[in-house]
């Protein structure tokens, strides 16, 4: 049998739902592979929500919008685009190919440009096969990265960069100084490779305690780099030393409240 | 209030929308499939569940199974959802406790010829409204006020009909125009079809009305500066002769008109002086007969060419411009009134005559002796100019099937009326949309042809499409209508899906309040995020970006959203 | 405001629901009067409108049910207007309730009497192609859901009130008469479908294969007599070449009427891509004079069938048509681009695009209410560009097709317009 992709599709209410809505209307026939998701704006779609849907295995997640300028609501696309930029470039780090998520933008009057999204998507996940993370035997690395990169955006600082790159980028910091989309773009990648890797950290070390010098051969990057990162996560609340062998702390994660 | 949270009983309806669904998803596999889905206790289908029988038997089951949710699977939200949030208000249940699972528009109208993927995709639909309606939670409407005055954006016939109509029924109207007097497109006009009368007398007593009415303040030389707010209760701010004009308003309507299509590089336009447009000859044509025998000492010949730069191949202008027809047969026959011996030619592809009276002021035509050739769009006229300063329009007539040469003094083209450049401006200040064709896009083409998506701002005359005169008047007139409603009711109920902030979560860190467009969320005494109900929208970005999660949205929940997702992945197992 | 000013809405078609929700949204009270069982009118009937393919009854419905939920409307289906008297703010109006045999209350329109019903008669909402019973509902959607005995056909055996659970038949059932106070009234007759028969060349009602396009619209509709499929009406073998006749008895001084109505061009245009959806290798044309696209994304929608569904569009007027033994087609034509006679053969089905005219009723109307028609038999409005929905009685007013040909988005906008000078009038007449 040949294979059917999965796809997610987040629909804004205004343009792209009722894009498809015309597409039914019109009768364009395209794949059956895909699932819409009603929210009101695309700007609504947490990175978290996109990452959950890998996590529990689908092929791919399509988010739609309305046109830049024509959001129901304004802005709310602008903040998609940014939240999909930063996705894209986290969820390449976890070793699922990130154009198996897609932003597109269709109006309420674009039924075939729906249909034919849809057809084009479609084929796009067919080629590039199954999801490694969906089925009975979901590659356990990468799915173990996956819920890395969802807590990091569940976390704090990528969601405020996110939240106010607009703001930097167009309207200037509270100083009043814009930031060129350059410097702010370098800052992000630094802050999605961190954030990655700290979450990563955190998963590893819930499973069994290690050392430093573990993690580093693990996660192939520098022990000053983990150590690092311990640090910061220390701060956070979020690991700590559990005990001593010989002359290797041993660091392990706590519960960390909350949500 | 503190309610312990009741164990969801969800009753699932199926329709068959005659065959719409029926004859292509197997409706009765899918009601069993929903009756083996969590919670759900009732699973039926219907033929049509919209129907009043329908409605009857989700009461029905409402009651005598004690349904604490709803779940329909038929069309899109976008239209039907009203009807049965009301079924289940009328049966006591919360309106939001509902869902529909759009399995027509999205299912079985375009997996036609796919009939078992179609249930099957179906079923998975079902299944996510399932999962979703579980956890949805009753949701209340705050009411808000209605101011009742009415801004109408335009003076033109439009705008100024909009105005006295409304006035006349008691409302305070603003009316805006950017120009220094009243009047807009038919300023330029010298007569009216098909009754003849002059415009400029009619503009006259409609600015006399206006200006007299006591309910009616009249801006010109204003232009709309700055749009906030929402229906009842609008911030507008006005521009006028540099200085700003705070206005509170309910209700908006746009009358901001069209122009005229200026047709450069087509039939010589821009490099023959002989050669108009239709309102550039009217223009001419109020100046009376010496105002021709000025320009052109005498008509002996003329030719209109229609559908010049309209029901072009692809869009902007894909469209007819409804009216240029009876514009051309209203000037030909002025002209041939004072040109008795001229020959008046109209080159057309199909006359636009529609209607009652069209179709008889067409014949009139004929009878004046104007002289209709049809051209075929791949065979279009030529203009060229004459060694002596007349002009030549080669012509095949198409009907006839002979190639014409006309001499002549004058050739005034017909072009369609476009869009104002700026609509996008004010579209974007309304956050209403505009059309492929650049024209403000109404709700709905059928059923909604003047009321904008966003409440409380509706649309009439050629801001919305080409029209004449007394088409423009009735929209006008049915915009006076569409926004007297809210204003008469005086309450509204307001959006109940916003956005909520977990005080114990928020950092007061602002992002959200820098996100929101609406200004719907302000910092309160203690630095902590709070919503303005009234004025969110709920988007819900906010709580997609805030940096704490500490928002939520009303009805869109992350849990809500994370059930249907893994309604979709985990099948049934989970 | 003391007790609620009331407006009477005559005609239960779109333009009258239109007006009604409008008035009724704002507070007045209003009668919406209709003559046939259910509203909904001739929207009710098309299978989809152009140029957004919507299915009709579908956007329709939730308008009809929202004028039956509406606390201040009073719906009075099966009704006449008798006697209109009175001026401006105090017209006093009688109208009768033609007897159902069914009482509105008590009937849950399950239809089980229906089923039990002997005698059949020809669906007047399927334009006479389907088939109900004495007692019937007009369609699935009817508002009221309430069953209608025809008395002309019911040869009153007395199955239906002895099947009917809810007790609701009552043979004894008399005509009622009602007064009614209105302030203002609003006319929303809407149309009718020239009868071509008149033309014998075309052959409508001796050929089977002929059809008109309201029948069509109802012979092609999901919820038709042939629950939609494609098929010929003579043999139900499956087309394989459609044409459509623009023009039937409009703008022509032989037949039927002069003016233009406006909208067949474009609901044969949307047929067309009916059929195509159907059965995609179904060849399609249509025969028309001048093609009238004129209205909002029209000619985009022409250009559509065009150029993506191969529709075909042929100037010319077709002189006749000929059947042959296998009920097949002949359309013979006058091609004015090449200026030859020619013909088109094998054509499986023809569609009569008639003139739609004002109804006949309209005449008793304006004489009950004391309003003028035109030459035309349409209601005559005080001035065509700026008094477009005001008769020639203050506090009377028109809307829809009644008052000159439109389609949809025309008649609701002007049913709006109509409901604004209603509530202007009242307005001042109340001060």
């Amino acid at each position: 049998m040949t294979f059917e992709p999965t796809i997610i599709a987040f629909l804004c209410n205004w343009c792209s739902y009722a894009g498809a809505d015309l597409a039914g209307v019109s009768r364009f026939s395209y794949p059956t592979s895909i699932r819409a998701i009603r929210v009101m704006c695309s700007g609504r779609v947490d990175p978290a929500l996109v990452l959950e849907a890998f996590i529990n295995g689908a092929d791919g997640v399509f988010v739609m919008g309305c046109h830049l300028g024509d959001c129901h609501y304004l802005i709310g696309n602008f903040y998609a685009q940014r939240k999909i930029k930063m996705l894209k470039k986290l969820i390449a780090l976890t070793g699922l190919e990130p154009e198996r998520l897609r932003l597109e933008w269709v109006s309420a009057s674009e039924g075939a440009r729906f249909a034919e999204l849809v057809k084009d998507f479609t084929n796009q996940m067919k080629a590039l096969g199954p999801s490694p993370v969906a089925g009975e035997k979901p590659d356990p690395n990468i799915l173990e990265n996956l819920l890395a990169a969802k807590a990091a955006v569940e976390d704090f600082r990528l969601r405020v960069l996110v939240g106010r790159e607009g703001e930097m980028v167009d309207e200037g910091n509270v100083y009043g100084e814009k930031v060129s989309q350059e410097e702010f773009d370098e800052i992000m990648d630094e802050a999605i490779a961190a954030e990655y890797i700290r979450n990563k950290m955190y998963i590893m070390l819930k499973k069994v305690p290690q050392s430093v010098k573990e993690l580093s051969k693990r996660l192939n990057i520098d022990p000053r780099n983990v150590l690092r990162h311990i640090v910061i996560l220390r701060q956070r609340g979020m690991v700590a030393m559990a005990k001593v062998e010989g002359t290797t702390p041993l660091w392990a994660a706590l519960e960390v409240g909350g949500r | 209030m503190a309610q312990q949270k009741e164990k969801p009983r969800v009753g699932v309806f199926v329709c068959h929308c005659g065959i719409n669904i029926g004859g292509f998803v197997n409706v009765p596999q899918v009601v069993r499939y929903a009756r083996t889905l969590p919670n759900v206790v009732h699973a039926e289908e219907n033929i049509y569940t919209c129907s009043a029988e329908g409605i009857a038997s989700i009461k029905e089951a409402i009651k005598e199974h004690d349904l604490n949710r709803v779940v329909v699977a038929s069309c899109t939200p976008r239209t039907h959802e009203p009807l049965f949030r009301g079924a289940c208000a009328d049966a006591g249940l919360n309106p939001y406790l509902f869902e529909l699972a759009n399995i027509r528009e999205h299912c079985s109208w375009v997996h036609m010829r796919e009939p078992d993927k179609a249930t099957e995709k179906a079923k998975d639909l079902v299944r996510m409204a399932v999962a979703r309606v579980s956890l949805l939670e009753p949701q209340e409407e705050p009411e808000i006020d209605v101011m009742p005055t009415a801004l109408v954006i335009g003076g033109g016939i439009s705008g100024m009909t909009s105005a006295l109509c409304l006035a006349g029924q008691g409302f305070k109207v603003y009316l805006v125009e950017r120009k220094p007097e009243l009047g807009g497109m038919l300023k330029k006009i010298y007569r009216l079809y098909p009754t003849g009368e002059e415009a400029s007398r009619v503009i006259g007593d409609y600015v006399n009305a206006v200006m007299g009415h006591k309910n009616i303040v009249v801006l010109t030389s204003a232009n709309i500066k700055d749009v906030k707010g929402y229906i009842g209760n609008f911030e507008v701010t006005v521009l006028k002769e540099g200085e700003e004009i705070k206005l509170k308003i309910g209700t908006i309507i746009v009358a901001t008109g069209a122009i005229e299509f200026k047709p450069v590089g087509l039939y010589g336009y821009g490099r023959y002086d002989r050669v108009l447009t239709q309102v550039e000859l009217e223009e001419i044509l109020k100046g009376g007969k010496s105002a021709i025998d000025k320009r052109f000492f005498k008509l002996q010949r003329v030719v209109m060419i229609q559908c010049v730069g309209s029901r072009e191949e692809r869009p902007p202008r894909a469209y007819c411009s409804r009216i240029c027809c009876m514009v051309a047969i209203k000037n030909a026959m002025i002209i041939k009134e004072w040109y008795p011996d001229s020959d008046v030619y109209v080159v057309y592809q199909d006359m636009q005559t529609y209607g009652k009276e069209y179709e008889e002021y067409h014949r009139r035509a004929r009878e004046a002796g104007i002289r209709f050739v049809s051209y075929t769009k791949g065979s279009p006229p030529e203009v060229t100019a004459l060694p002596n300063g007349r002009l030549k329009v080669v012509v095949y007539h198409a009907l006839l099937g002979i190639r014409r040469e006309l001499d002549c003094d004058l050739v005034v083209l017909s072009t369609p009326l476009i869009p104002y450049e700026d609509a996008k401006e004010l579209s974007k200040m309304l956050k209403v949309p505009l059309g492929q064709d650049g024209f403000f896009f109404e709700a709905h083409v059928k059923l909604r042809p003047i009321d904008f998506a966003t409440d409380g701002i509706y649309v009439c005359g050629t801001a919305h499409s080409p029209k004449d005169v007394g088409e423009s008047v009735s929209q006008a007139l049915g915009v006076a209508s569409r926004a007297a409603i809210p204003m008469a009711v005086k309450r509204l109920r307001a959006e109940a899906i916003t956005s909520v902030v977990d005080e114990s979560l928020c950092s007061g860190c602002g992002t959200c309040i820098r996100i929101c467009p609406y200004g719907a969320i302000q910092k309160d005494e203690r630095g902590i995020a709070k919503v303005i109900e009234v004025m969110c929208k709920g988007c819900g970005t906010c709580g997609a970006s805030c940096p704490e999660r500490a928002i939520s949205m009303r009805h869109f929940k992350d849990e809500q959203i994370i059930a249907q997702i893994h309604a979709i992945l985990r099948r049934v197992a989970a | 405001m003391g007790e609620k000013a009331s407006v009477l809405v005559i005609g239960g078609g779109i333009a009258g629901i239109q007006a009604s929700l409008d008035l009724a949204g704002r507070g007045f009270q209003v009668y919406l009067l209709e003559e046939s069982p259910t509203i909904g009118g001739r929207m009710a009937q098309l299978d989809k409108t152009f140029p957004t393919m919507d299915c009709s009854i579908c956007i329709l419905a939730p308008k009809m049910m929202e004028c039956y939920r509406h606390p201040n409307i009073k719906l009075l289906t099966y009704c006449e207007l008798k006697e209109v008297k009175g001026i401006v703010g105090d017209f006093n109006v009688k109208v009768l309730q033609k007897p159902r045999y069914v009482d509105e209350v008590k009937c849950t329109g399950c239809g089980v009497c229906a089923e039990h019903c002997p005698i059949e008669v020809p669906n007047e909402f399927d334009m006479a192609l389907g088939i109900r019973k004495a007692i019937y509902m007009p369609m699935p959607q009817a508002v009221p859901r309430c069953m209608t005995i025809d008395k002309e056909n019911c040869i009153k055996c007395g199955l239906c009130a002895k099947v009917c659970r809810a007790g609701a038949v009552d043979l004894q059932q008399q005509p009622k008469e009602m007064d009614l106070n209105v302030g203002a009234i609003i006319i929303a007759t809407g149309f009718d479908q020239y009868d071509p028969r008149e033309i014998v060349e075309y052959g409508y009602k001796r050929y089977e294969n002929v059809l008109t396009a309201l029948e069509f619209e109802r012979w092609i509709c999901a919820s038709g007599p042939v629950g939609g499929h494609l098929i010929r009406p003579a043999d139900g073998i499956i087309p394989k070449r459609i044409a459509f006749i623009q023009c039937v008895g409009s703008r022509g001084l032989k037949f039927g009427s002069p003016f233009c109505s406006s909208v067949c061009c474009m609901y044969a245009t949307k047929e067309a891509l009916i059929i195509k959806m159907h059965a995609p290798d179904v060849q399609v044309y249509i025969f028309y004079n001048e093609l009238r696209a004129f209205g909002k994304g029209f000619q985009e929608f022409v250009n559509r069938a065009r150029n993506e569904y191969e529709v075909k569009y042929i100037r010319g007027r077709p002189g006749e048509i000929k059947e042959d033994p296998k009920k097949s087609l002949t359309i013979w034509y006058d091609d004015t681009f090449t200026r030859e006679i020619k013909s088109l053969t094998d054509v499986d089905l023809v569609v009569l695009c008639p003139a739609l005219i004002p109804r006949e009723g309209n005449k008793r109307l304006a004489e009950i209410i004391g309003v003028e028609l035109d030459e035309y038999g349409f209601f005559k409005v005080k001035h065509p560009l700026f008094a477009p929905v005001d008769t020639t009685i203050p506090g009377v007013f028109v809307c829809g097709y009644c008052q000159s040909p439109k389609d949809i988005p025309d008649s609701v906008a002007q049913a709006s317009a109509a409901a604004a000078r209603a509530a202007e009038m009242l307005a001042q007449v109340r001060r």
